[in-house]
């Protein structure tokens, strides 16, 4: 008897399996501070965050890569009723902390921990950034141990690329096996500042330093970083004293320190501050791929005729001169049918396979969800 | 769709397709993969050479190298011819599909198609009984022409399958015993029409897919296929060899069809019939044209019939 459909065996034909895919995802500084001027700059009327593209934003080719925003609990020693934007920071720290951090038991908003350990209490990080990375990059999570981040703390302020001399690299050291699993929205890890050019930029102990000076949380990709690594020791900072504070443009002078900017500036200045610092940006991204594998056995004694209408010329078949030649097809094409004969899924390969009663072909058809 | 390269590795390129994507969606489960079959659409076997002058590693070179397309996600732009499965490798003939026009009521019409009437007053069989109809040359009813409301017609469409051959005697049944068909898939745009028995008795399809495709399975117990008993060398045979089953059906207009003209509109255009009083080219209709395609279960053969819905514009 004739017949075109073989069925898979459930068992042995159809396989389920989940692997995990990572790419590089490379951010060179000067995309996100001079490439394209301010074109790939985004600011918003509500004045809450800055969006970040790849080209700029007007163009049908950019990518949105990631937002930035700064905010302060009302706790913090910034708050104050006559900053500009208070109440807007405010409300940015506290939105992001009920989402990251969540509530505790009296349904209080948990502030930002600087190492994660909510039950001991410790520092609480009052005054932040938050590098919120769109899903485009980040697909599924933030892969641990990737995560670097490259930022210019030369102390004079300028916008033509000279505030990189000195640089201290933010990164989850511990991100592959010391991650914590405390917070609402996923795994998060402490981003550590360490020195990566220049001398004696970082406090007291110099190059190799490690100091927490944020959070990364994987699965929502956000990065929330202390305002603290702008600021000398002395100011409440990382950095060496003798190496002074990071200077920003603020809402009187360009030699205004972070305080300054995130009290006096508008988000968006603060931002932009923030922004021309960035001197390289570096992860992996995850995609948890999940598979279906159907194994398509094609027999000696199967498929070796063509319903083809080219396959016979009137009745004959084209590819035999007499009966004993063997049968010749060729596959090009997968179906994959369910049980009604509806074509579920199809796959073609990229070149032709001949078939003859003499071989026999498993042919791995991989669904990917 | 773009070529693969073909360049290195042989790979393989899957996608779900959009009626996969469908059933998906809907979440209850019914998305269950059970069987697959295997499409050679790109391959032209008239480039096979059993003569080639370098010897048979040159046969099929040229198929060899024949780029493939990427996958189509519609579900019903692919697969459309498969690779078949039959025991015996001795065979030198398959089966076809052959539309049969040898008897006067299974031929298309003039225009080479099947021409179906939407409604009544297209037909001729109104009690205006209106000289706009096209159904009617006089008395007579036009050939090719399925009168898609009232079936009160004795046109059909005739598909005889078997091998098409002088070279064995329709007598030599068991040539194709094996081979021979007992179901019908039948696939008809759903928006358009439906398939319905030589009596006018619907057959509800299988399933309507994502692009308003009807699925119809047919088979003896729908009065649509019926074994082609006649071995003799007939004038209303198609097929020359030995003959396996006939499908007969005919198409039923669809209610948008029938009572509006959005369709027409959109999808078709306007031409000139002969009307019933007989005058050339004095009837103005709508009509809108399309395909049936029947694919046999067993043998995966299958044929296109090209149909032209027409609605007279009173």
């Amino acid at each position: 008897m004739a017949n075109f459909y073989k069925t898979l065996n459930q068992t042995n034909d159809i396989v389920n399996t989940r692997t995990l895919l990572h790419e590089a995802i490379p951010l060179t500084g000067t995309i996100v501070s001079g490439t394209y001027g301010v074109e790939n700059i985004k600011n918003y009327s509500h004045g809450m965050f800055q969006s970040v593209y790849d080209y700029p934003y007007l163009s049908s080719s950019a990518n949105h890569i990631f937002d930035i925003t700064a905010g302060y609990a009302n706790n913090s020693g910034l708050s104050a009723s006559a900053n500009n934007q208070n109440s807007k920071k405010i409300n940015i720290y506290n939105q992001m902390a009920q989402v990251m951090m969540g509530y505790d038991q009296t349904g209080s908003i948990l502030q930002f921990d600087e190492d994660g350990d909510l039950l001991a209490g410790g520092t609480k990080q009052k005054e932040n950034i938050f590098l919120n990375f769109s899903r485009l990059l980040v697909k599924d999570e933030i892969k641990k141990g990737s995560f670097e981040l490259e930022i210019g703390v030369t102390p004079e302020y300028a916008q033509n690329g000279t505030v990189f001399g000195d640089r201290i690299k933010l990164a989850d050291l511990s991100g592959s096996d010391g991650y914590l699993v405390n917070s609402p929205v996923g795994e998060y890890g402490i981003l550590y500042a360490t020195q990566s050019a220049g001398t004696n930029v970082m406090a007291a102990i110099g190059s190799g330093h490690s100091t927490p000076v944020g959070l990364l949380f994987y699965q929502a990709g956000v990065a929330v970083i202390t305002g603290s690594i702008f600021l000398e020791v002395a100011s409440g900072g990382i950095l060496n004293n003798a190496h002074n504070n990071v200077s920003m443009s603020g809402p009187s002078s360009t030699e205004e320190t972070v305080l300054a900017v995130l009290t006096g500036s508008q988000i968006s200045g603060a931002a932009d501050n923030i922004r021309t610092r960035i001197y390289n940006l570096q992860f992996n991204n995850t995609v948890e791929l999940n598979s279906t594998v159907y194994f398509c056995r094609a027999n000696h004694n199967e498929f070796n005729y063509s319903s083809n209408p080219t396959y016979l010329s009137g009745s004959k078949i084209r590819v035999k001169t007499q009966t004993t030649d063997v049968p010749v097809s060729y596959i090009t094409t997968i179906g994959l049918y369910s049980d009604n004969n509806e074509l579920m899924a199809v796959s073609k390969l990229s070149e032709p396979l001949k078939k003859t009663p003499d071989n026999e072909f498993t042919i791995r058809v991989r669904l990917d969800y | 769709m773009a070529f693969l390269d073909n360049s290195g590795d042989i790979i393989l390129d899957a996608v779900l397709t959009d009626h996969g994507r469908k059933v998906l969606s809907k979440g209850d489960g019914s998305f269950r993969i059970t069987k697959f079959a295997l499409g050679d659409e790109e391959i032209n076997y008239t480039l096979y050479n059993a003569n080639h002058a370098n010897g048979s590693a040159y046969y099929d070179l040229e198929i060899l190298q024949t780029p493939v397309l990427e996958s189509f996600t519609n579900n019903a732009s692919s697969m459309k011819t498969k690779l078949i499965t039959i025991a015996n490798t001795n065979l030198l003939y398959l089966p076809v599909l052959k539309l049969n026009q040898n008897m006067t009521n299974t031929k298309t019409h003039t225009l080479g198609a099947f021409l179906v009437a939407v409604d009544r007053s297209t037909e001729g069989t109104d009690a205006a009984g209106t000289t706009a109809a096209v159904g009617y040359n006089g008395t007579d009813q036009v050939q090719g022409i399925l009168f898609g409301e009232s079936f009160e017609d004795s046109n059909y469409i005739r598909i005889d399958q078997g091998l098409d051959t002088t070279e064995i005697s329709p007598k030599e049944k068991s040539q194709i015993s094996d081979m021979i068909e007992s179901s019908y898939i039948i696939q008809i745009d759903n928006r358009l029409g439906s398939i319905v028995d030589k009596n006018g008795n619907r057959v509800a399809p299988d399933f309507i897919d994502d692009d308003n495709i009807g699925f119809y399975t047919v088979d003896s117990s729908d009065n649509i296929v019926s074994d082609n008993l006649d071995d003799s060398n007939s004038t209303s045979q198609t097929i020359s060899g030995p003959r396996g089953t006939i499908v007969e059906f005919k198409i039923a207009a669809s209610l948008d069809l029938n009572t509006s003209t959005f369709l027409f509109t959109k999808l078709g255009n306007t031409a000139l019939m002969t009307n019933k009083a007989g005058t050339p080219a004095s009837q103005s209709v709508r009509f809108i044209d399309t395909m049936v395609r029947v694919t046999g279960m067993s043998t995966g053969y299958n044929i296109d019939v090209p149909i032209r819905f027409i609605k007279t514009i009173i």
